[in-house]
Formats: structure tokens, sequence, C-alpha cells
């Protein structure tokens, strides 16, 4: 048993706050539901705070067994046999104890909620592996959009059948081996992906935790060899250019392609394609809604562009090693130059955001038959520029330790949504042409300032080429 | 020496199969369309050093991942420990040590942890052993795997590879980190465990020296297949090369049996060769008017020839 409490503890130990949090929300649905022995309405108010437990529970545990589950770990005698052990008191922990309080609390439907606390874990189990079973969940979203007559009827008789629980315990256990299988397959590693390369779409899906690669299926194997493709066609036509003329923008050119792979025109035209299809099944799911509202797309265009920021900020701390060779190669007269090459460089990511901004923002208003493109696509525009400069700012001299990326990270998508918003309400407000003054006045302005003071101290402090420590 | 001053514990005797510890027939691996190894046929007898030698790139590393099923196999078959290794699993785990050519695993756990963690799977850990260890190679167990230097994840990886006392240790470069204390010290231990009788080991490196003081069986990976697998003394007294000097210098080489491999520099002609016979060089060295001496090349020289 040694061994399945040293597996249990890798949860503790790698993500104490979200292990702390969940296990104390657990604890209070589990007074909840003892008090419901009382009053058998609190149970269900006690199981909520279960399975919402149970969800950052499981995305954590998933987490860390992506981390844990590598080739070497199976020369461990019985490694997998302890894994199932960790699972059999996973299901005590989070679906025996709450079922038998529950059943002892007495409430109606105990056996749905006890089948429901199963799939939640599984979700977040499945999520926490790298699987994107999330977008399964819309599915059911997006049916209950169409049809919300259908399915009131579908709940209302699935409430009473006794098929419902079974079948809900049957998707957990798909949902289990379809996110447990990759991982307890023993296969060649991936060749390692570019540490800057963009992470919202899927191509390169890594834990936040400890950059271990999810394993690509081979819709993504195929995906990552036309990313591949692109990246290198696009360093060819920078080489050729710079050899046929050699110059400070045709090596800064190569220096993108060297550190922004997939940044060039090709593969941002495949990126844009691949989140159309994202996008088309969100508008699917949520245009239905009584209250939908179309201004809302803009934010969301903003908040998916701002994603690609926590990747360069991850990425560049892995980077550095390899950057002493890129130092090398530029022999810089100061490191300054040096610097200042690397700020140009990624200052490209900020036209590149914007553009995909707009691009999101344009397909989510045609699709949702917006009344005002043209104050979301300005909004967004200007939004996105002022975010990015400050995204890339934050990134360039932020903190370098997780909670400070991830709390800056936080503000800055917070920020921008507010700011999203407040623009919009502007160029209601004052007119297309005086809302986008103002706006701009305010937020490019306050952008240009931080992005202007955060390259003058990046440029400032000398390049770092330390591996950063795990 | 008692078994109280051994390094190791002794532990109960283990029933080694009559098979040899390994048997590899038809190893063949691709990455894409690219085939490293190409029908591996392979035999390790049990209490036996093992050194794998082959240029970068040879297939070394993928050899030794898919002897332990760490690495799919594309056809063949491997048996390990008297039975197929289709994949690592089973009561033959708590018997076999490894040592990854990088060890980047874990980076987040402290040492201490780490070897917690793993002597939780082990029925036979050697407590006393893994902590001489981290303390004669001076790694603090407060200290997180990630924040260790390359040599220090490697003397770690060799603790982790060692305190289980396995029958079969499986060595990726296991000393290409290791300052020279280190590296000394690893040898002493390695050869503190071969005192055992039983125990196997297979390693891989570049540093034939090491192998030399070992006293290993050389087993070279070529083309994608284990070229031979010979004892080192056999290799020494079954290879000369045999160098001779002439003032007029060679045109080309004579045509000698036996020989692996000539090269002229100048007056001399140097060949490698096998089998070869003394008399026989002798009368070439008279009818082509030259000086003759033969030597004995070390293992580096004959990595050098034959690799």
């Amino acid at each position: 048993m040694r061994a399945v409490w040293q597996l249990w503890l890798q949860l503790w130990t790698r993500l104490p706050v979200l292990a702390v949090l969940a296990m104390l929300m657990c604890l209070t649905g589990l007074v909840l539901a003892l008090i419901a022995m009382l009053d058998a309405r609190v149970a269900y108010v006690g199981m909520g705070f279960v399975a919402f437990a149970s969800w950052f529970w499981h995305i954590g545990l998933g987490q860390v067994l992506r981390g844990v589950c590598r080739p070497e770990s199976f020369l461990l005698p019985g490694f997998r046999a302890r894994l199932a052990w960790l699972g059999v008191a996973d299901v005590a922990q989070w679906v025996l104890l709450p079922g038998v309080l529950l059943v002892l609390a007495g409430p109606p439907h105990g056996a749905l909620i006890v089948a429901g606390l199963v799939v939640v874990a599984a979700l977040g189990l499945a999520l926490g592996c790298g699987r994107r079973v999330s977008l399964a969940i819309w599915a059911v979203f997006i049916a209950a959009g169409w049809m919300p007559r259908l399915a009131s009827q579908v709940v209302t008789v699935a409430l009473a059948s006794p098929w419902t629980a079974p079948l809900l315990m049957l998707c957990a256990a798909l949902l289990i081996r379809y996110a447990l299988a990759p991982l307890l397959r023993i296969q060649d590693a991936d060749t390692p992906t570019s540490p800057l390369e963009n992470a919202s779409i899927g191509r390169n899906s890594q834990s936040a935790l400890d950059d271990a690669q999810a394993r690509r299926g081979a819709w993504n194997r195929w995906l990552g060899e036309l990313f591949d493709r692109a990246a290198q066609y696009a360093l060819e036509r920078s080489l050729q250019a710079y050899r046929r003329r050699p110059s400070a923008a045709g090596r800064l050119a190569l220096v993108r392609r060297l550190l922004l792979p997939h940044d060039n025109p090709q593969a941002l035209a495949l990126r844009l394609v691949l989140v159309a299809g994202m996008v088309v099944i969100y508008f699917l799911a949520v245009m239905h809604r009584q209250h939908f509202d179309a201004a809302v797309v803009g934010a969301y265009a903003v908040l998916l562009t701002m994603a690609r920021f926590p990747q360069l900020g991850r990425g560049m701390l892995r980077m550095r090693p390899n950057l002493a060779d890129l130092y090398l190669t530029l022999a810089p007269a100061t490191r300054g130059e040096y610097q200042k090459i690397m700020v140009d460089a990624l200052m490209l990511l900020v036209p590149v955001s914007v553009l995909t901004a707009l691009a999101y923002t344009l397909l989510g208003s045609v699709l949702a038959h917006a009344a005002e493109p043209a104050r979301m696509l300005i909004t967004a525009a200007i939004v996105a520029t002022s975010a990015s400069l400050v995204a890339l700012a934050v990134h360039l001299i932020g903190p370098e330790g997780s909670f400070g990326r991830g709390a800056v990270n936080l503000v800055l998508i917070f920020g921008a949504m507010g700011a999203y918003w407040g623009g919009y309400w502007m160029l209601g407000a004052f007119g297309l042409a005086w809302g986008a003054l103002a706006l701009g006045t305010v937020t490019i302005s306050f952008g240009g300032g931080v992005w202007y003071a955060a390259q003058r101290e990046y440029q400032r402090r000398a390049p770092r080429f330390d591996a950063p420590l795990g | 020496m008692s078994a109280a001053e051994l390094p190791l514990t002794l532990v109960d005797p283990i029933a080694l199969p009559a098979a040899p510890v390994l048997h590899v027939q038809g190893l063949v691996k691709s990455f894409d369309k690219r085939e490293v190894l190409r029908g591996v046929d392979w035999s390790v007898p049990a209490g036996r050093v093992i050194g794998l030698l082959g240029r970068n790139g040879a297939g070394k590393t993928t050899l030794l991942r898919c002897l332990l099923g760490l690495s799919p196999i594309d056809g063949g078959q491997v048996q390990l420990l008297g039975a197929p290794m289709t994949e690592p699993g089973g009561e033959r785990m708590h018997r076999i040590g490894f040592v990854p050519q990088t060890f980047d695993l874990f980076p987040w756990m402290k040492v201490r942890a780490y070897l917690d963690f793993t002597a939780a799977f082990y029925a036979r850990w050697d407590h006393a052993l893994a902590a001489r260890l981290l303390q004669g190679w001076e790694l603090d167990p407060k200290q997180k795997i990630g924040q260790l230097s390359q040599g220090q994840r490697q003397k770690l990886a060799i603790v982790r590879a060692i305190a289980p006392q396995p029958d079969l240790l499986v060595l990726d470069e296991p000393v290409a980190s290791l300052d020279p204390q280190a590296r000394r010290a690893f040898m002493t231990e390695l050869l503190e465990l071969m005192r055992h009788p039983g125990k196997t080991v297979i390693f891989s490196t570049h540093i034939t020296a090491d192998l030399e003081r070992a006293g290993a069986d050389i087993a070279l990976l070529r083309d994608g297949r284990i070229q031979f697998m010979r004892p080192l003394a056999e290799l020494r007294e079954r290879f000369v090369r045999a160098v001779l000097t002439r003032a007029e210098g060679w045109a080309e080489a004579p045509a000698m049996a036996g020989a692996l491999k000539a090269t002229v520099a100048g007056s001399e002609l140097q060949m490698l060769l096998e089998d070869a016979d003394p008399a026989v060089l002798r009368a070439l060295a008279e009818q082509a008017g030259a000086e003759l001496r033969v030597e004995t090349p070390t293992l580096e020289d004959l990595f050098v020839e034959l690799a």
C-alpha cells in the first residue's frame, strides 16, 4: 500500500492549493450531506459541493498522471496494479463515501446523483489527461439549445428511468478508458515542439504542470505535420530572401522563423480554419439561448487571442538554454542589441494577435447575425492591440514563478474583457468614430506605454540562458 | 570480505533461469520509415558484464529501450529473464534496474521524495546503500531533481537503479556526464554488484577503458545488428595490429587472410588482422623487405576500426 499512498500523495505535492481547496469543498459537501439526514433538500447542495470538488480534484489528478505515466515508470514493479488500487481508493473517496451519506439522507434520485458523481470525476480526469472531451459536453448543450422542449422532456424521462444511472456509469467507464488508455500505452515519445508554439489550438497540448506532452493521436500528428511543413516552407523562403539580399530586416525575419515557427502566413491561415471550426460549434451551442448577446463574440475572440500569451511566457523560460546558441549565431555587438532583436522579433505577435481577433470576431458576427458588426470589429481590434501589447510586455519582464504568471494572466484576461465591454459601450454611446477615438486613446496609449517601458527594461537587462529550475 | 562488509545487502538467492537472461530474435525497430534495428539476434548469458558498443546513432539506446519494453518494437521477439517482453510488467520488474541516457523525469520532486516514491514499489530496496551513495556522491536529498546538474541526475539514476538490488542492470551511457571521481566510484559499485552470483549488467558506453576495467564481453552494434559478442580477452587474443615499415613506402596494402582494415601512412602500413598467423606475417614482411611489429590493439582501437 506504500506505493498507492505515494501515488495518492503526488497530487498533494504537485498541486497543494488545488488539493486543499477540493478537499475542503468536499468536506463541506459531506457535512451538508450529514445535515441532510434532518432535511433531505440540503443533500442536493452537499452533493453539488462534492461534484465541484471532484471535478477540480480529478482535473489535477489527470495532470499529475500525465506527468507520472512515462514509459520508465512502467519499470516500477506492479505500477499498473498500483494505479488500479489508486483508482479504487479514489472511487471510495469521491463516490462511495458521498453515496453512503446520500443513501442515509434518503433524498430522491440518489442513484442518479451517485452516477452523476462518477461522470463528473471521469470528465475531470479526462480533461486533466489532456483529452478534449469538453467538446462532447458542448454537443449536449448544442442539442439542448436547439430543442429545449425535447431536452426538457428527455430530462424528465431520464430522471424517472431506472436505466439512466447505469447509462451514466457506462459513459463514465468509456470516458475513463478514453482518458487513461493513451497514458497506459507505451509508445515512442513525440518529437518535441517549439516551446513558443501556439497552444490554443491543441497543436501542442502540454501540461502546464511539467510540460509533459499529451499523447498525440493520428489527427493531431497529421495537423502537426501540416504546421511543420508550413514552418519549413516559411523558413526556406526567408533564407532565400536573406541569401539574395542580406539585411537587418531579413535577419529579423529569420529570427522570427526560428522563435515563432508557426506564425507564418500559411500556418496562421491553417490555425484560423481550425479555430473557425471550433467557433462554429461554439455558436451553434450558444446562439440558441434565449438571451444570447451577439456582442459577446468579440469578447470571446479577444479571450481566444489572449490565450496565446501564457504559452509565450512559459516558452521563453524553456527556450533560454537554446537562446544561447542564437546569441552566439547572431554575434551582437552588445547584449542590449541582442535583447532588442528579441523584442523586435516577438513584436510580430501583436499584429498576428490583432488579425486573429479580427478574423474570429468577423466569423462570429456573421454566424451570429450580429446587429452591429462594425462596432464589434472596431472594439475587438483596438482592445486586442492594446491587450497584446500589455501581455507581451508583462511576459517579457513579468514574474517567472507559475503562481505569479497565473495571477498576471488572470489580471490580463479580466482586464481585456473589461476593456472590451467598456469599449463596446463607448462606441455605442459616442458613435463609432468618437467612441473608437476615445477607446483607442485610452487603451492603446496605455498598452503602448506599458510596452515601451517593458521593452526598455528588457533591453536594459542582461540576457539569461540558464535553464529554468524545475 | 564478509556479507556485512559488502556494500550491498545480500538477499535471498533467486533461482536464476537456465535460459539466458536476455534472448533477442529478429528484433526490428523503425522510426517513421527509418529502420534503426534490422533484425537483431542477441543472447546474453547470466552473470556477465556486457559492453554494448556502437557509433553515435547506431541504435544502442533504441535497442536497450526495446529490450525493456520501453519502446514498442516492429518485429521479432525479446525474452527477458525467461519471459517474453511484450510490455514491462510482472514480478521480474523487481529484478531489473535501468539507468536511462538522460534522466529528465519528475523534475518537481525532491531527491528524497523521488527515492521514497520509487522504493515503495520494490520488494528489495537497499535503503542503507541508497543513503550511503547519496552521501558519498554528495546528493542533497532536499534538492529538487530539476535543480540537479546532468551529472548529479545521472548519479541519482544510478542510485535508483542499484538500490533495488537488481539481477539485471541495464545502463545507457551511465557515466557520460560523470566526473572522474564519480565514474570511478560508480565502477567500484558496479564491480561490487557483480561479485554477487548471477548478476548481469548490460551497458552502453563510449568509454572503453571502463569496459576493460570491468572485463566485459563486448557486443558491437552496427548496421542495425549485433555484429559480434565476444569476451574482451578473446578479442585481444584474436585481433592484432601488424605494422610493416619500409623506407620506400606502400603503394597498396598486400592481400592477407584475416585482414579487416589496412591503412598506409608514409612508410608504415598498419593492418588490423583477425586470427592472424604469425608465420604468414613474418613471411609477408620478409617478402616485402619490411620491418614487422605486432601490437595488441586497445579496445578503443578496435572500436575505431570495427564500429
